[in-house]
């Protein structure tokens, strides 16, 4: 034995499972993968014996290691006694490899230390024993018998080996292995020839010349490789130089690949190890031209290069497990090697130590131990201290990829799999390791899914499907469900999910490398269900608001990578089975990838994710998810409440205030102005309601996916008085809009808030969906957000992995705006709840099937019954009507087109011929259950169709309020009538003529027929009015028209107009004078509307024509009234005249002349007058006075001037002038009297015209005229 | 002999992919170990695997006959192989100026050549043989289309068949 405290380094490898099976074969080739000795530890107490441990460890050993492998090559078991335990020490001598380590014992460390010595020298002298072995001719015909040689059975060897092979234990080498010792240094390389130099101590002979006589057939490459791999483990580097040298020369022209590329991996390791040896490896070769390391990778470049053309078949056998093995594994070590030095940043004690002692963690070194090792900055800077970039270890790792992984037994692949992610990771190719990752899973899955089916449960029938599944739109059948479904009953037998949350963690890991969310729907614990909702319901606000959650316009990743692996992570949490997280991970697809999933794999996703939430649920999970589907609720708004149960708001006041009802009939609006700015802003966002009614919220909903989504639960959210209401369920259907409506009743007056909606998926939980109302800076709000949000979107701050939309938050660029901000003070839609209202309907009325039929102009009553249905009692009654007629007329009116009498003819029809009015005084209390008839009348207006009576009540002075109130609220019933009127009489040509002057000479007024018959007295003051009637309906009437005129008698006249025929009715009218004060007058409006510039540019003199026709006119129509009668009936109406013009010709007629001229002959001698039929007639040459009797009618004093025209003027003479004479000023009234002389010279008849006119004013003159016979 | 061109944003989502299947001979170096895999697929999980490792002809028994699975030109895996090569890419055109990076990664049979424009969109071109010159020259001419095709404001890449037309033709030419 050495001495136990001498200084070295003694290199132990403790592996955790033993090899498996498979690696059997390589014992040969690799002898390193092999557990060499095995340490069995127990610990004895009273009631065992130590045989029996003895027996337990060798059966164990027997266990893990079948007898035929010669692998360990030593054993040994530590017995710990447990505390006072008299053990019998002697037994141990019969047991061999039995250590027993009494608890007395002090400084076990170095017990311990010294026994594990003793057992690598153990190791070392088997290395002899299995060298001796090969060594013989019969072993080293084993030895190059296949490609992979196996170790001939002991049974099989000579007994002579194993007779010496006590012996041979001593002459080994000292158990300080690996020690650096410096005169391995000092030894000059050796020749070749020289190889069996001092170090060789195995007894054997330098084997060249020795071997060569026993092994014929074969070369001794092997043998010399072999000896060069125990001497490498014994940590003799320069004997196993020698031996590798030695080797690589016979294997130079053999075809033996693998053996060559074993010993340039070893070559290789020798030169790592002999670096370290070397101080360390401390850096003292600056100054040479090549790295440290490229030698050895020199080497296991070429290693690789021969395991990769290695051929397969050797002897009838293949080996394609092993040699992909080897082969794998020589890349693992290169790009390990070239990982060591980049992460220890160079070649150093660091490398060192990462290459012997991976750290706490497997395969991450120190360096990439932190938080931030994996910026790419950190990683670079690793690449500028090593000299090794990334790519360049990427490039070499990657070479172990390809078809022959699938050659490798499960263990070895998912291990050489898990290093070359890990490897990928720490270097920062996140993507690469997502696809190994990807790879893992799959070998990982498939293990589980083999053994479950080992179990003989679950046996698959069918053809499964094969590559990804992706292509062809079928999911992976994988599914225990399934075969459920199948009949058949699956009863698992592992109940353990140990190991399932890393898988998912894993699927989780490459999800969001490819850039899927699969957190994205969050599961939710029951218990803190209720806290989670208090709290997300005040971050609502912040998060949630954006009515729109603005499409994204970009996309990230690669949808059709995405979805692959979706529906593969989905498979995989199926197969586990992990039924909340296939839920959690199907929902969160649907929500992240909805644009892109197809609707065979939206079906898919989401059949799958409820079918795992029953088995959940069934199976006691007491997890919930989050919503998931996106923002469901659009819209929330009040169905409009009928008409019937409308409150309206009214303000106290207006009950005591005297309204005009004009205005709102004329303009439709109470408005004064024509454009009010205010007008907008004072509409309210209130609807109001009344208490303890039913009412209905229109909620919309969409739904963006292919399938029917199920809402098990949707409710309003609301805020202020109570509202009770039950929540639906509703099934959205696939990809629409859809509107539910939730009916509730307000139990309290006040204002009700509805923030928004309560939607529940099923096995989700409850979340709130806030709809803020869009007001005007809500919407711009929102439009800024978005463009700005487009804006950005648009550039590419970041690309690759860091433009995920999860890594955007930890970068502290952002775009702020003040209107980006959440708005802080959010408006819902409110209601006004106001107290209980009553509610009337109508319950007859005397309109059969609600039509009215009326002649023109005819007027007659309805009556209308209306019944109070409430418990409360009506005290206010307002009538308001609506027909087909005003609308028309209000619009005209609105557009101001019209000229200002054409305004008033409107205006006129509008506020005085109503088609219906009421009388206002029937209003009365109401109680409850009574009935109050109200009686209309209504008037037959031409183009009148239909028409609405509005009722309008409320219970006004209420009783049963706390506090009262200024406002009252009033409801409307209304009442459709259709309105039939005909027209049967139309009045036509009406004229206005004056009477036939020729008459006035006639000097006998008192015998006149007309006198008589019409009651005019004197022609110069009358005029005839004249209209055609002309009956167009079917049925005869009787007209009337009446004469009401100042100073005169009334007189009418009356007609019976057949059917189909016109009569002329003519009535003598008095003329009148309109003072020039009323004739200047503008035309006026009835309505005070708000003055309008006159369009029409009219002078000054047509300005006042037309106010003097419009004003005739109505004089006019004030003294002339129509009325008709039916003939043989009751019916009676009005005829209008008001479709009639006045013309210049009528105005003349009808206007009085400014003064009146009576002009007489007066015989100055004779007194007899001489008269012919009749008439007086004159003589020649008689002097006569021609008497002109002038009277003022004008209101106002003016003075006027007379012309006298005589003719024929050569037959008569005169005295003085006739032109222009003047009169002088007249008051009103006033009359003055001048006489002319005058002599008719001859006989005939004479024109005497006298013209009176007013001087200064621009009126019309006033005529007289006579003609006087002369005769002699 | 297979190509596959890959045209992807900044944001990795792809703007436009082509298949091209050249004429040429691809000089298939199979590796012995790669040859000859064994008819191994119990689950789906290992038809994944197949898939993902490259594994070409594998023969699949099922009772409908072989069926023909992975092969390297499974197009997920196309789709992955390009995506992974993304890592690398980024590593090196952060380092070098040039446009046109030459056989940037190698995974399974598949060599990975990139051109990156100004613009941060890389068109990624997955090949088995070795063409330097012809890729360069192709890749040159997509980005004098692409850059056209990007000029009309009222047409998307992916829409336009001509832009596709074109971009087969010049692959034709020089892949």
């Amino acid at each position: 034995m050495p001495n136990p405290l001498s200084a070295g380094h003694l290199h132990l490898n403790f592996p955790t499972h033993p090899p498996p099976p498979s690696q059997y074969a390589l014992s040969l080739l690799r002898p390193s993968q092999f557990p060499l000795a095995v340490i069995g530890i127990a610990s004895f107490c009273q009631t065992s014996t130590l045989k029996s441990i003895y027996s337990q460890f060798n059966a164990a050993l027997l266990d893990i290691f079948p007898a035929s492998n010669q692998f360990p090559l030593a054993r040994t078991c530590f017995v710990f006694e447990e505390n006072d335990i008299a053990t019998n020490l002697s037994a141990s001598n019969d047991l061999p490899g039995v250590v027993i380590i009494p608890s007395m014992m002090g400084n076990k460390r170095l017990y311990i230390g010294t026994l594990l010595a003793d057992l690598c020298s153990q190791i070392l002298g088997e290395f002899g024993v299995v060298m001796q072995a090969l060594e013989s001719p019969f072993g080293n015909e084993y030895l190059n018998g296949s490609l992979l040689a196996a170790l001939p059975p002991l049974s099989e060897l000579p007994l002579s080996l194993d007779s010496d092979r006590r012996g041979s234990v001593p002459n080994f080498s000292s158990p300080d292995v690996l020690k650096s010792d410096s005169a391995s240094t000092s030894i000059p390389p050796m020749k070749r020839n020289s190889s069996s130099g001092p170090n060789y101590r195995l007894g054997v002979q330098p084997p060249k010349k020795r071997l060569s006589t026993i092994g014929v057939a074969s070369s001794h490459a092997r043998l010399y490789k072999m000896l060069g791999d125990f001497f490498l483990l014994a940590g003799r580097t320069e004997d196993s130089t020698i031996w590798y040298t030695e080797a690589l020369q016979l294997f130079k022209n053999s075809q033996d690949h693998a053996w060559h590329a074993a010993v340039l991996e070893g070559l290789a390791t020798i030169s790592v190890v002999e670096a370290w040896s070397a101080g360390h490896g401390l850096h003292n070769s600056t100054t040479s031209s090549k790295e440290p390391w490229s030698d050895a990778i020199e080497k296991l470049t070429q290693a690789t290069t021969l395991y990769h053309k290695s051929p397969l078949y050797y002897e009838g056998e293949s080996i394609y497990a092993p040699l992909a093995y080897l082969y794998s594994c020589c890349v693992l070590r290169h790009s390990s090697l070239l990982f060591a030095v980049w992460s220890a940043k160079g070649w150093g004690p660091l490398a060192f130590t990462t290459m012997l002692q991976p750290g706490p963690k497997a395969h991450l070194p120190p360096t990439l131990a932190h938080d931030e090792a994996d910026q790419w900055l950190n990683l670079e800077r690793l690449t500028k201290y090593s000299g090794i970039s990334r790519s360049s270890i990427s490039n070499v790792l990657g070479q172990i990829h390809g078809p022959w992984l699938l050659h490798l037994h499960p263990r070895e692949r998912l291990s050489i799999l898990t290093t070359m992610a890990s490897v990928y990771a720490c270097l920062g190719y996140k993507r690469k390791e997502a696809y190994l990752l990807r790879e893992v899973l799959g070998c990982v899955m498939d293990l589980i899914v083999c053994g479950r089916e080992e179990d003989g449960i679950t046996k698959v029938s069918g053809p499964r499907n094969t590559g990804l599944g992706i292509e062809n739109g079928n999911i992976t059948p994988i599914n225990p469900l399934t075969y459920l479904d199948q009949g058949s009953v699956a009863v698992r037998m592992s109940e353990s999910s140990l190991g399932n949350d890393s898988v998912l963690r894993i699927l989780k890991q490459v999800c969001k490398t490819i850039g899927i969310d699969l957190d994205a729907v969050k599961l939710v614990h029951a218990s803190t269900q209720e806290t989670e909702l208090a709290e997300s319901s005040q971050n609502e606000a912040s998060t949630n608001d954006d009515g729109s959650e603005l499409e994204r316009p970009e996309t990230y990743g690669w949808p059709e990578l995405q979805v692959g692996v979706v529906r593969e992570a989905v498979a995989v949490a199926e197969a586990l089975p992990d039924f909340p997280a296939v839920a959690q991970f199907a929902l969160s697809s649907l929500k992240t990838l909805q644009t892109v999933l197809s609707p065979g794999d939206q079906h898919h996703l989401y059949s799958t994710s409820m079918r795992a939430i029953t088995t959940a649920r069934r199976r006691g999970d007491s997890k919930f998810f989050e919503y998931w589907s996106g923002r469901p609720v659009v819209s929330v708004a009040l169905a409009p409440v009928p008409l019937v149960r409308l409150p309206v708001e009214k303000h106290l006041s207006v009950l005591s205030k005297q309204k005009s009802d004009l205005t709102p009939i004329i303009q439709g609006i109470t408005d004064p102005f024509l454009y009010n700015p205010r007008r907008v802003t004072a509409k309210k966002d209130q609807e109001i309601v009344a208490q303890n009614e039913v009412l209905e919220f229109v909620v919309v909903l969409q739904n963006p996916f292919i399938f029917d989504l199920e809402l098990q639960c949707l409710s309003l959210s609301t805020s202020g008085v109570k509202f009770q209401s039950e929540p639906v369920r509703v099934v959205l259907p696939a990809s629409s809009f859809h509107q539910v409506v939730i009916p509730g009743k307000v139990m309290a007056t006040g204002i009700l808030t509805i923030r928004g909606c309560f939607v529940q998926a099923p096995g989700g939980i409850t979340q709130e969906f806030i709809l803020p109302l869009n007001t005007a800076e809500e919407e711009e709000r929102i439009t800024r957000r978005k463009s700005a949000l487009i804006c950005e979107a648009e550039r590419y701050k970041y690309w690759g992995l860091e433009s995920l939309p999860w890594e955007k938050p930890k970068r502290s660029i952002k775009y702020h705006s003040s209107q980006l901000n959440p708005r802080t003070n959010l408006r819902f839609l409110e209601c006004k709840v106001v107290p209980e209202q009553p509610l009337l309907r109508i319950r007859r009325t005397s309109v059969n099937h609600g039509a009215l039929m009326l002649y023109e102009g005819e007027r007659s009553t309805l009556r209308i019954t209306l019944e109070n249905i409430s418990l409360l009692p009506i005290d206010f009654v307002h009538l308001a009507f609506d027909d087909s007629t005003i609308e028309p007329a209000q619009q005209a009116l609105a557009e101001g087109a019209m000229s200002s009498s054409d305004v008033y003819e409107t205006e006129h029809s509008l506020i005085n011929q109503p088609v219906f009015t009421w009388n206002k005084s029937e209003g009365r209390l109401i109680p409850p259950g009574h009935t109050l008839s109200l009686s209309i009348s209504c008037f037959g207006k031409s183009g009148c169709t239909n028409g609405n009576v509005h009722v309008s009540y409320s219970y006004t002075h209420r009783t049963d309020l706390e506090k009262p109130s200024d406002y009252f609220y009033t409801r409307q019933l209304s009442h459709p009538i259709m309105v039939t009127v005909y027209p049967m009489l139309q009045c036509q040509n009406m004229d206005l003529i004056p009477f036939p002057s020729y008459m006035d000479y006639i000097q006998t007024p008192s015998t006149t027929t007309y006198h008589n018959n019409l009651g005019v007295d004197d022609g110069a003051s009358w005029c005839l009015f004249s209209v055609e009637v002309r009956n167009v309906y079917g049925s005869p009437f009787e007209v009337t028209f009446e004469r009401e005129q100042y100073g005169t008698s009334h007189s009418s006249t009356t007609t019976t107009i057949p059917p189909g025929s016109t009569s002329r009715v003519v009535l003598p009218l008095r003329r009148t004078a309109l003072s020039q004060e009323d004739t200047s007058k503008a035309i006026p409006t009835l309505s005070d509307r708000q003055f309008v510039v006159a369009k029409d540019k009219l002078s000054t003199a047509e300005l006042h024509l037309q106010r003097e026709l419009f004003w005739y006119r109505e004089a006019l129509f004030k003294s002339i009234q129509g009325y008709w009668k039916e003939v043989g009936g009751t019916r009676t109406g009005e005829m209008s005249l008001r479709q009639q013009r006045m013309t210049l010709p009528m105005l003349e007629a009808f206007k009085s002349n400014v003064a009146r001229v009576d002009l007489s002959l007066i015989s100055c001698d004779l007194p007899k007058e001489n008269t012919i039929d009749g008439r007086r007639v004159w003589k020649a040459n008689e002097f006569l006075k021609l008497k002109v009797r002038i009277t003022n009618l004008s209101s106002f004093a003016i003075p006027l001037s007379l012309t006298l025209d005589l003719e024929p003027s050569d037959c008569l003479i005169y005295e003085g002038v006739i032109a222009d004479i003047p009169i002088g000023r007249l008051d009103e009234g006033m009359t003055r009297e001048i006489e002319f002389p005058i002599c008719f010279l001859t006989n005939g008849h004479f024109e005497l015209v006298a013209q009176v006119r007013a001087v200064g004013f621009d009126i019309k003159p006033a005529k007289a005229e006579i003609i006087a016979a002369v005769r002699s | 002999m297979s190509h596959h061109l890959f045209i992807l944003s900044p944001a990795d989502s792809p703007i436009y992919s082509l298949t091209h299947h050249s004429t040429r001979a691809a000089a298939s170096t199979v590796s012995p170990l790669a040859s000859n895999l064994p008819t191994w697929s119990t689950s789906a999980f290992a038809g994944t695997l197949t898939a993902l490792s490259g594994a070409s002809s594998v023969a699949q028994h099922t009772p409908s006959g072989p069926v023909k699975m992975g092969g390297g030109q499974d197009r997920h895996v196309i789709q992955m192989i390009a995506n992974a090569s993304l890592d690398a890419i980024e590593d090196v055109m952060r380092k070098e100026n040039a446009m046109y990076l030459r056989a940037v990664d190698k995974f399974n049979e598949w060599t990975v050549s990139a051109f990156v424009t100004p613009g941060n969109v890389k068109f990624v071109l997955l090949h088995e043989a070795k063409n330097d010159e012809g890729i360069r020259a192709f890749f040159m001419e997509v980005w004098e289309m692409y850059v056209k095709a990007q000029l009309n404001p009222f047409h998307g890449l992916i829409s336009s068949s001509a832009f596709d037309g074109r971009i087969r033709a010049s692959a034709k030419k020089y892949l």
